[in-house]
């Protein structure tokens, strides 16, 4: 056997609570991160991700609280990411439960960030976290939950991230998020080939084959998903049958 | 003292220990502990060197009781050392300055793939059965014995075959996260504080 293709299940966490919703509006209670993550576990989900969208500092304290009460109960990677801005407060988030964070924003305003990060805590808990979207035939960065353009390219930005101490990558393509039309596999697929570290896929999912294919055509380490697994679309073990059925290597839920 | 099964995790400073606390405290016989001072950990009945952290970063927290640290470990007490801390058994790293203990003769050195850090699940290629199948790794070095007869598991990413598990005395290092690696992990884990208890 070799290393595992993984599917990581993502939650978005407001205030202490999953919720659902259509592109930040329409937000909807799904329930306990606790319970959700600990039930995605026992279904076979490889790690977990909070994306937290809390508008108020009131709300990130509640999720350092909401990572400390996951963590003594989930026993696969939990990835946080959402308004981290600096080396403390990555710190603050894997103290609390993290075992990886996700940096987006706060990397592009301050490259450096990456860096502190990976010396203190090592490469394998600094994700880059990378939202791109086609403009005028090239892939653009988008930053504070896509609603800020940058000049940045994105394969170029993943590039540098990787040197800048960057693991891993999750690439979030805008232009599919919330389609489900399947992930971008250009996009997939060119920035996985321009970098060493893993690239996790995200945006568009909407049935089994599109993890598959991002897998293999994409070529991506991981595939994350989340409205097709909330919306009882699809569950884990479904996807993780249709990754076995391709001959992708998976791991079996114990 | 208590009666109580002392169990310390040395603690670097840096990264979650949640879910390592959680799986480790099995019950009313042990007690958990962190401890950041080097020297004051080996007033134990076990030590665990925790897996999250740089080598260097980690290397020099270690340093001032690293070789009470040693003797203690090649004189019998029972030590679980996870990711980071099964590298810190050896000599040195390929990934920064700093001494690791020299318990196990040997170096640290980067994994020789295309896809650097390896990160996900993947087979523990023993024959013991206690030790988990499938676990997860999230890695950029790993450890290179000069002798391979202290190796008791090998791992694959890629085309690169190294040890995932070492055993030395009553030290166990593992390359991977049991305290990541879902149910199998846990068990492990609590294995281990068995055989402390016993």
């Amino acid at each position: 056997m070799t290393l595992t293709r993984r599917l990581i299940v993502c939650l978005d966490v407001r205030d202490g609570r999953v919720v659902k919703g259509t592109r930040f509006v329409n937000l909807r209670d799904v329930g306990d991160p606790v319970e959700l993550a600990a039930r995605y576990e026992a279904e076979g989900a490889d790690e977990i991700v909070f994306l937290d969208i809390s508008a108020s500092v009131e709300g990130r304290g509640t999720l350092l609280d909401v990572a400390r009460r996951t963590a003594e109960k989930l026993f696969i990677p939990l990835t946080i990411g959402g308004g981290v801005r600096s080396a403390a407060d990555v710190a603050q988030v894997l103290r609390a439960g993290a075992d990886k964070v996700a940096i987006n924003s706060a990397a592009v305003l301050r490259p450096a960030v990456l860096e502190e990060a990976a010396a203190m805590f090592g490469a394998q808990c600094v994700v880059s976290s990378i939202d791109a979207k086609m403009v005028d035939g090239s892939w653009r960065v988008f930053t504070n939950g896509g609603r800020t353009a940058t000049d940045l390219d994105a394969v170029e930005w993943a590039r540098k991230c990787e040197r800048r101490g960057a693991g891993e990558i999750l690439l979030t393509s805008i232009d599919r998020d919330g389609s489900r039309d399947g992930y971008d596999l250009d996009l997939t697929r060119t920035v996985a080939d321009a970098v060493s570290v893993p690239v996790i896929a995200s945006g568009g999912a909407g049935a089994a084959r599109d993890v598959v294919e991002v897998i293999q055509s994409g070529r991506a380490d991981a595939a994350l998903v989340a409205g097709i697994l909330h919306d009882g679309v699809t569950t884990v073990y479904e996807l993780k049958t249709c990754m076995r059925e391709a001959s992708l290597p998976v791991r079996d839920a114990a | 003292m208590n009666g109580k099964t002392i169990i310390t995790v040395f603690d670097y400073g840096a990264g979650n220990m949640h879910s390592l606390l959680k799986a480790l405290d099995i019950g009313a016989d042990v007690e958990v502990r962190l401890q950041t001072d080097p020297e004051a950990a080996l007033e134990t009945d076990a030590l665990v060197l925790p897996g999250v952290g740089a080598f260097s970063n980690a290397a020099g927290r270690l340093a001032s009781g690293a070789p009470a640290m040693r003797d203690a470990i090649l004189g019998g007490l029972p030590t679980l050392c996870i990711c980071l801390g099964m590298q810190l058994l050896f000599d040195d790293s390929e990934e920064g300055p700093g001494a690791g203990l020299g318990v196990i003769p040997g170096h640290v050195r980067r994994l020789r793939a295309k896809r650097v850090p390896q990160i996900g699940w993947n087979e523990v290629e023993s024959l013991d059965e206690a030790l988990p199948q499938v676990a997860y790794f999230a890695n950029s070095y790993v450890c290179d014995p000069d002798d391979p007869d202290c190796i008791t598991a090998y791992t694959t990413h890629e085309r690169d075959r190294f040890a995932s598990v070492v055993t030395v005395a009553n030290t166990i290092g593992v390359q991977f996260h049991p305290e990541k690696s879902s149910r199998a992990g846990v068990s492990f884990v609590r294995d281990f504080v068995n055989g402390v208890i016993r």
